[in-house]
């Protein structure tokens, strides 16, 4: 996020696209609840009717993966009505030609036939973003699990930046993150292209500070990413794999190739709290600590580094994650330094790191509401809102990007376009989740959201059992006949384990960051055989 | 903007801006006014009448709460007229609540506030009044329990709901001595819009409200340990306060409102899903797979070397670049370190991500 979750409640209005807030991040979502009451304007742009739609001043239920024709026509109609920021675009952008040229062709009444969104509204939203100081554009994965989930992100950025939107309170360009420390573990350098602190692994200058600060000579080579490594693992080229919790077999797109990869392994380490689907293929399984048992930092979403702190024992002879991986060092042969305590570790790492390198636990320690980075000294005060004097980087390029339609759409084998998603009671893959009775009580299993118009072609009553399946697998699911889903788009969790969402997405990624495409693929439903069945003996008894 | 002005706060004159409350002036001085029915979180509503002060000028007491300063404004928050008024006041409180062999509201394991003002004032032996406030016996959600003998109506759950959560499971239902929380149709939390987010109880002042599978002792142990610590779930990172009982994880709940981003809030699953941490199904010990593919307890000394020879045999047979490390976005920052610096550093490839994109 550009801007901090503490500026939400002052927003005059804010922009709301492929995030389901009130569910993947409910506390962020009360801010906005409260910025709501208090008279900012409200605009969501999902092709499900959410929660937040269900409050906003206006709801563009676009359909699954046409949001650069959407955002493209919101910028296609600043420009026209002038209503872009000439003085900012001039001191602190680039290219704006470029993409005034390109969103020509995208005018709001072309954009109705491919999106399903009226041109007046596109209009509305544009202007009303366009013409309010302190609006902010929230994001979350409805706008990066696409195969042009980074031309979306372009999309955005081209609106924050004509806009002026940038540098401002309340305003910004703010993606959710989806885990707890997904923005300290790219931080940290769990990338394959980057070291910490986003420091390139190819740029031989970086790469002497870090083989001399580790006493190695490194790979001048970047990596490859997650997505590549399951095509690698599945073609034989990957041969083991080390899964620090992470349930691959469920979060990844297409897992029945992740199945073939591990199957083909030669060997797969998995260091976990719980069983889950992925240490089925485990040769070694360590235990390792839940954050309850352990101290360290997480990063969310804003670049707030925090504190998470050792309450109790980890269960038997399970043993913090940190202390495994050194082990796990030295056996192998590196001289991995004696660490006291992650203290130590986090110093390291911040020393290595620009933007983390004024932080230490003793500073964390005092600031109870956690540092947000960039913060580069000791004297620094972090840095809750980026860019207050121009971008970071000293001028931000403008990106024209044309629309590319997802990698797979419906046909008339498989006429219905899935989205996968996350609820609010369940947690990704569910292992922690799904041991606790209240969400549990409110979701026991997989279901789907259906609209009643596709229900009734398909014969399915609210309730009945479905079988739902795309060129990849099948599973079985409840039908939930919906009015939150547009006709011809259906819905589904991704949390649980025995009928997994997964084996049905695709796996084709983003050209630049190999996300998968999980909000668009090609699926059929139809009420399953068993269900059918028990209703006929039902019938007939 | 807001205008500044000076007031007199007990005979002291002290600065407060248009738009302020008695309360927010009277707290910013370190002048403690009491209150069941105030949150931060929620618009003032004037409810409990535990915060009446003595505004120069008005013949009745005014709530604190709710009272916005003007220049030049007296007030008085300490006089033999308030303290009569609060005598009466939670003597009428505790006729209609229940009470402990020492005639004081009882303690529910939530804290009850109200119990704290009543130990200030002389006990007035109020004979109880009937109060035919129904509960919902039928409600079989895991988490929250209402006990309608120690609410005092002070709508701070009922607002909560609808001004913080918005998603309005719970309301004032019925008229006066009847009046209570209720769901639509009296029906299970769980069968209602409820996110069992918790916040009511959170809010309640009197522990009207509770969590079920808390234990029920807390607040007279008085000795559970409280550790701040950041959510595991979602990427907002709110903060919590694990409460802990004999090496267990017994409770979470939020830091004080207007102390961290949360500002006192929680979600279902930071405030209730933390049942995973003592599961029985942890894993407890290291495994390796045997020459049947059966998972065969270990050593950590076993393990590791099982690991790091597992490692290093592909290593050497196919090259750096045919390991994978996959971190984890779940794990923490100095983790996620040490595994990139163990993929580039102890195996020599790049090869290291996370869930970052799922």
């Amino acid at each position: 996020m550009t801007n901090s979750i503490d500026e939400i409640r002052d927003s005059e209005m804010m922009f709301v696209i492929g995030s389901n807030t009130t569910e993947a991040h409910p506390i962020i979502a009360m801010e906005m609840k409260r910025a709501r009451q208090r008279g900012a304007k409200l605009v969501v742009a999902d092709p499900r009717k959410i929660w937040l739609a269900e409050m906003a001043d206006l709801h563009l239920q676009l359909k699954p993966g046409t949001d650069v024709w959407l955002l493209s026509a919101m910028a296609h109609v600043i420009i026209e009505e002038d209503l872009h920021d000439k003085a900012f675009i001039a001191k602190h952008t680039t290219d704006f030609e470029s993409v005034a040229q390109k969103v020509k062709s995208y005018s709001p009444e072309a954009a109705e036939e491919i999106t399903g969104v009226p041109a007046e509204d596109i209009r509305t939203a544009a202007r009303w973003y366009a013409s309010t100081k302190a609006a902010g554009i929230y994001y979350t994965l409805g706008i990066t699990e696409h195969t042009h989930g980074t031309d979306n992100v372009y999309c955005l950025a081209n609106l924050v930046l004509m806009t002026g939107h940038l540098g401002v309170r309340s305003a910004g360009m703010n993606p959710l993150r989806g885990q707890n420390n997904v923005q300290g573990a790219n931080d940290a350098g769990a990338t394959p292209i980057y070291y910490p602190g986003y420091q390139k692994v190819v740029d031989p200058s970086i790469r002497e500070i870090f083989e001399s600060a580790w006493g190695v000579s490194l790979s001048p080579n970047n990596g490859i990413n997650l997505n590549e490594m399951m095509k690698e693992m599945a073609r034989g080229n990957l041969k083991a794999v080390y899964v620090m919790g992470e349930d691959i077999v469920i979060s990844e797109p297409n897992v029945t190739k992740v199945e073939v990869g591990l199957n083909a392994c030669e060997f797969v380490v998995c260091q976990e709290i719980f069983h889950n689907e992925t240490t089925r293929f485990a040769d070694v399984i360590l235990p390792g600590a839940c954050f309850a048992e352990k101290d360290g930092i997480f990063t969310n979403s804003d670049r707030r580094v925090q504190r998470v702190r050792k309450a109790v024992d980890p269960p038997g002879n399970a043993r913090p994650d940190w202390e495994i991986l050194c082990d796990i060092a030295r056996a192998s042969g590196y001289d991995m330094p004696d660490y006291p305590s992650s203290k130590e570790v986090f110093a390291e790492f911040a020393s290595l790191t620009p933007q983390l390198r004024g932080m230490s636990y003793d500073r964390l320690e005092a600031n109870v509401k956690g540092l947000h980075w960039p913060c580069p000294d000791e004297d620094h005060p972090g840095t809750p809102t980026l860019h207050l004097d121009g971008p970071i980087i000293g001028v931000a390029p403008f990106q024209a990007v044309d629309y590319r339609p997802s990698d797979e759409l419906p046909d008339n084998d498989y006429p219905l376009v899935l989205s996968t998603g996350r609820t609010l009671y369940h947690y990704n893959s569910a292992t922690q989740t799904r041991r606790d009775a209240g969400p549990v009580a409110k979701q026991r299993g997989n279901f789907i959201e259906i609209h009643r118009r596709d229900a009734k072609i398909l014969g399915i009553a609210h309730g009945d059992k479905v079988e739902v399946s795309s060129r990849r697998g099948t599973i079985q699911a409840e039908a939930w006949v919906s009015p939150r889903v547009r006709f011809g788009c259906i819905w589904m969790p991704m949390h649980f384990a025995e009928n997994r969402a997964n084996l049905l997405t695709n796996d084709a990624g983003d050209a630049i960051t190999g996300t998968g495409e999980y909000k668009v693929c090609a699926v059929r439903v139809r009420r399953s055989k068993q269900a059918t069945e028990a209703l006929a003996e039902v019938a007939s008894g | 903007m807001s205008d500044s002005f000076h007031i007199k706060l007990d005979g002291k004159s002290v600065s407060a801006s248009s738009g302020e409350t008695v309360f927010e002036v009277a707290k910013r001085e370190g002048v403690e006014i009491p209150t069941l029915c105030h949150d931060t979180r929620l618009e003032p509503v004037g409810a409990c009448r535990v915060c009446l002060v003595e505004v120069a000028g008005q013949r009745r007491l005014q709530p604190g709460c709710a009272w916005v300063v003007t220049p030049d404004m007296e007030i008085q928050t300490q006089s033999d007229r308030i303290e009569r008024h609060r005598k009466v006041l939670y003597n009428l409180y505790k006729s209609d609540h229940d009470l402990d062999d020492a005639r004081l509201p009882l303690e529910t394991g939530n804290g009850n506030q109200l119990r704290e003002l009543c130990q200030t004032v002389p006990d007035m032996n109020l004979a109880p009044v009937e109060a035919p406030r129904s509960d919902r016996p039928m409600d079989d959600n895991p988490y929250i329990q209402f006990e309608p003998d120690l609410c005092i109506l002070c709508a701070r759950c009922t607002r909560y709901c609808d001004e913080v959560e918005a998603v309005n499971a719970i309301t004032l239902s019925n008229r006066g001595s009847a009046t209570t929380i209720a769901t639509a149709g009296q029906r299970s939390l769980i069968d209602t819009t409820c996110e069992l987010c918790g916040g009511c109880i959170d809010t309640c002042p009197t522990g009207a409200l509770i969590e079920k599978k808390a234990p029920k002792n807390l607040v007279q142990l008085g000795g559970t340990e409280s550790v701040r610590s950041t959510c595991n779930f979602c990427g907002v990172g709110c903060q919590l306060n694990l409460h802990v009982q004999n090496e267990r994880v017994v409770k979470v709940t939020s830091p004080e409102p207007g102390e961290t981003l949360n500002d006192g809030n929680l979600c279902v699953k930071g405030r209730f899903a933390y049942d995973f941490i003592h599961h029985k199904d942890r894993i407890t010990e290291p495994l390796i797979r045997d020459a049947n593919g059966d998972l065969q307890p270990a050593t950590w000394e076993e393990a590791i070397a099982a690991t790091s020879a597992g490692l290093n045999r592909v290593r050497e047979k196919y090259g750096s670049d045919a390991l994978g490390f996959i971190s984890s976005s779940r794990c923490t920052g100095e983790e996620n370190y040490l595994m990139q610096k163990v993929a580039r550093a102890a195996f020599g490839t790049n090869n290291v991500h996370q869930c970052a994109a799922t």
